[in-house]
């Protein structure tokens, strides 16, 4: 159903679809207060979300275990259980326990892991009546549609669309009034609850020790799930196993206030064993143990815990928030990601649960802001596991042809890719408007859409060096190797200048080692690790050669390769695992560097100035080196400037390397919102200390606000010391 | 009536339960739509429940607790014998309690950081009186409160080895259409606690 899906076009559709756009945009504009207001109450967040991730983190190393003991329990108090390894396992077992017990009726309570396996096709094409009762999976089960949101399924829809689904499903005009609606539902769910036979639930956990399941539900739709039916089945995939009594805490102080934004949903139900229902029997009320059955899914999930990596999402407890603040899932809502899971989260379950093909659709789909990371309640890297994933995909089944042209026969080979850039500077010539394109021709032209591109400088900065370098102090307190990066280099090389000047200025030799390469972050994006290694292998040699003290990036995303990716690429190589450990000892990012420097030599003073500047936040500088206080420390003790900040401004602007050329539709909007928090700041001026932010949001300010102007941290500190 | 643990009460102890957490957990009830009335004693509770039923024009009430606490119980044969249809045998609450207007049950103890109520329901008949009819009433001793879902846990860990059992955080509601607040959506639209303010002596008792 996936496999030929045109993943462009269903984004142009979300994209211009108001409804979803106006739903999504308010909900966006409300959620991180929100969730910050429910946590109020809490000492630390933080220490909460260790809690979680540590107790999750154990549970999963012994996943065997925790399972045979959450066996036992269930078997111990009197339920069945059974063990499914996919979804046609469940179908068989459940099919079968209706044939026995005269099943006909059944009332689902919310179960992802039902919709994972398509679970109510196969029921209804079987004969079974099966109705959803989460009022959101009702109305979207009446439509034939799939939820966009763990938790807020049918919030891509308006009242108006849900009224004609009301009205298509109950067979007379339903206004689109919320309240009647909600009555409406209540009357006609409450008959399917009375009548049904089997009540089927998901589990949002189980516990070993006593064989319970919990369910969190607003609507109580789970209770009455529960409490009515004679039969209570219950799926529930290994994920979801906890091992005491006591963690259901852990994952219930951050769910609700994650997900929903409360302290606590309306509903908290445990069940262990089976319980007392009941019911009228030929017409005489009897008393009876309900039945129990306990289905433990597999479906993929054994082989991600016994998986090095990703294992990481067993500390994932399906809150959804980081969808809430996904800047491409805010934007084009669930249905494009195809399967069930949408979101970061779901691009990564896809791939684990469904299929590597359907994963490959929508691999792009993460723009590496991390985010997510920052608020995550199991703290899963999301992006790092995308970008695994899609590690593991190239080595098995290699980069596409175009691709592996401009991997490992250009970016891998420094001087063909130096080249291809000095020829790219001539080609743009027709055009360019001073530093930037503003216009593409034909098929190109939705890249320059609200956004002017870059132009590759005339004169790169390794072509400048030799000149600038030759004011270099005579007694130098430090040697500086500068690592300027594809952009700095070959972009912004003006930049590169005002790098070199900041560092002389503070008695430091600065050296340009000609033999640098890109750092190799794009190769990596892409998934292909050996070429990357390649690159790397170059660049460490070239600055061992250096022999310097020591290695400045001005790019946040080249210091972050350096220090995290460089390490995790030779964790099995010892010999270059230990060199890269040596060098990479080295590396800091400039503006972190100078402000140490700055501040030894009492030069961060505040000052007021008549330019208003506000800070874009990186992602890569922010929430990947955790680097927000001392970019503003300089330009509050920048002279003739005055800091004001902006709102959001630690939201990603929309760039990440590639992906703000590939999915330019995507890349627009999230520019296009950066654009009007640095308007409503007041700023003349937007510093950035990246210039891969620089270069996105220059192109933005060029058509839609041409009058404020962008400057990088060192452009902003060097003008003062000429 | 079946119940996961016979007394609670043997569970807490100071470091559990305190009532300096009831104004956390009176801000916290209210901020989800909880109802909280309290009363000195239990004649005042009995006249709360009437005015309840007066001002909803309830014609019939399902409800527990009667086995737990005779306090409770005389509450229950007062209105009865005031002329109100109240249900509390098993059978007849099962029979009756879809069509009920009030459902009465008892509360285990309270969490102030969320303002959740702990339930022990794993009779039949303490499920339906909370999720079938539009309006639920339970009783809770003011004394029993924890601090936060960790202590809740600690209580719960020691008390829970099978049957049904969870929390209650006001009445139902749901989002789902275009994320506007609804009450009601599949159990009660209103959730009143009763809290009655005696000293601790165990239960309701």
């Amino acid at each position: 159903m996936t496999n030929n899906r045109n993943i462009k076009k269903e984004i142009d559709v979300k994209l211009h679809d108001e409804v979803l756009r106006d739903a999504l945009g308010r909900f966006v504009d409300q959620y991180s207060d929100a969730r910050l207001k429910a946590y109020a109450n809490v000492d630390s967040i933080e220490d909460l979300r260790d809690s979680l991730k540590e107790m999750k983190q154990e549970t999963v190393a012994h996943i065997e275990e925790i399972a045979d003991e959450f066996e036992a329990s269930v078997k111990q108090k009197g339920g069945q259980f059974y063990r499914a390894k996919d979804g046609d396992a469940v179908k068989k077992y459940l099919l079968k326990i209706c044939q026995e017990n005269n099943v006909q009726r059944i009332v689902k309570s919310k179960s992802m892991a039902s919709e994972e396996i398509h679970l109510n096709k196969f029921l209804i094409d079987n004969g079974l009546h099966v109705k959803e009762t989460d009022l959101g999976e009702w109305m979207l089960s009446v439509a034939g549609q799939r939820p966009s949101h763990m938790i807020m399924p049918a919030i891509h829809l308006n009242r108006q669309q849900c009224a004609d689904f009301f009205s298509q499903e109950l067979q007379e005009k339903v206004p689109d009034d919320i309240d009647f609606m909600i009555h409406k539902a209540r009357e006609v769910l409450r008959d399917e609850f009375l009548q049904a036979d089997m009540g089927l639930t998901g589990a949002n956990f189980g516990i070993a020790e006593n064989g319970a399941i919990g369910l969190v539900t607003n609507e109580g739709n789970a209770r009455l799930t529960t409490t009515l039916p004679r039969i209570h089945v219950i799926l529930i995939g290994y994920e979801k196993l906890i091992p005491k009594i006591e963690d259901a805490a852990k994952i219930l102080r951050l769910l609700p206030r994650n997900g929903t934004c409360q302290r606590m949903t309306s509903y908290m139900t445990m069940v262990a064993g089976p319980t007392p229902v009941i019911r009228k029997v030929n017409g005489n009320w009897i008393e009876e143990d309900r039945q129990v059955h306990v289905i433990l899914l597999d479906n993929g999930r054994l082989k991600s815990a016994h998986d090095p990596k990703f294992k990481e999402v067993y500390q994932c407890v399906r809150c959804a928030s980081c969808l809430n603040v996904c800047p491409i899932w805010t934007l084009v809502g669930g249905h494009v990601y195809g399967h069930i899971y949408s979101g970061g989260i779901g691009v990564i379950l896809t791939g684990l649960l469904n299929s590597m093909e359907d994963f490959n659709k929508i691999s792009e789909l993460c723009i590496g802001c991390r985010k997510c990371v920052s608020i995550c309640p199991g703290k899963i890297n999301i992006p790092d596991l995308i970008e695994e994933l899609r590690a593991q995909n190239v080595k098995n089944n290699g980069l596409s042809l175009p691709l592996k042209v401009v991997v490992q026969d250009i970016l891998a080979n420094r001087k063909i890719f130096h080249t291809l850039l000095r020829i790219a500077s001539i080609g743009q010539k027709p055009v360019q408007t001073g530093n930037v394109i503003r216009h593409l021709p034909m098929f190109f032209a939705k890249l320059t859409n609200g956004r002017s591109l870059p132009a590759i400088a005339d004169e790169p900065l390794r072509d400048r060096v030799s000149k600038l370098l030759k004011k270099n102090p005579p007694a130098p307190v430090k040697r500086v190797a500068f690592f300027s990066g594809c952009n700095i280099d070959f972009v912004f090389p003006k930049t590169g200048q005002s790098v070199i000047r900041v560092l002389q200025d503070l008695n430091m030799e600065v050296v340009f080692p000609e033999q640098q390469n890109c750092c190799g972050k794009p190769v990596l994006g892409m998934g292909d690790r050996e070429t990357a290694k390649n690159i790397a292998k170059n660049n460490v040699i070239v600055f061992e050669e250096a022999v310097v003290d020591v290695i400045l990036c001005a790019c946040p995303t080249c210091a972050e390769t350096w220090h995290k990716t460089y390490l995790e690429l030779f964790a099995d190589d010892q010999e270059w695992a230990d060199r890269v450990r040596k060098i990479t000892a080295k590396v800091y990012e400039f503006t972190s560097f100078v402000a140490e420097a700055y501040e030894k030599a009492d030069r961060l003073i505040k000052t007021k100035g008549s330019k208003k500047v506000t800070y874009h936040d990186s992602c890569h500088m922010n929430r990947g080196l955790g680097i927000f206080q001392q970019p503003r420390q300089l330009l509050n003790a920048a002279v003739d400037y005055e800091l004001v900040e902006m709102k959001n401004c630690d939201k990603c602007c929309g760039m990440a390397g590639a992906f703000g050329m590939k999915y330019s539709e995507i890349s627009l909007p999230i520019l296009k919102e950066k654009i009007e928090n640095i308007k409503a700041s007041g700023a003349d001026t937007i510093a950035v200390a990246c210039p891969a932010c620089m270069m996105q949001i220059q192109g933005g300010l060029d058509q839609q606000a041409p009058e404020i102007k962008i400057k990088h941290i060192a452009d902003i500190i060097a003008e003062h010391l000429e | 009536m079946k119940k996961v643990c016979s007394d609670w009460t043997k569970i807490f102890s100071q470091e559990f339960v305190n009532p300096i957490f009831w104004n956390d957990f009176e801000l916290n009830a209210k901020a989800a739509h909880t109802e909280i009335i309290k009363v000195s004693n239990f004649e005042e509770a009995q006249m709360t429940i009437f005015n309840i039923i007066r001002s909803t024009k309830a014609k019939s009430i399902v409800a527990v607790g009667n086995e737990e606490s005779t306090k409770i119980a005389n509450i229950y044969n007062n209105l009865y014998n005031l002329g109100v249809q109240i249900y509390t045998d098993k059978f007849a609450i099962a029979e009756n309690a879809p069509t009920a207007d009030i459902g009465i049950s008892t509360a285990e103890f309270a969490v102030g950081e969320t303002g959740s109520v702990c339930v022990d329901c794993y009779s039949y008949e303490s499920r339906v009186v909370g999720m079938l009819p539009p309006v639920h009433i339970v009783f809770l001793n003011c004394n029993n409160i924890v601090k936060n879902m960790t202590t809740a846990f600690k209580v719960i860990s020691q008390g829970f080895k099978n049957g049904y059992m969870g929390f209650i955080t006001g009445p139902s509601r749901t989002a789902d259409i275009e994320r506007v607040l609804s009450l009601g959506v599949h159990g009660p639209s209103r959730f009143i606690i009763i809290v009655v303010d005696v000293p601790a002596i165990g239960g309701m008792n």
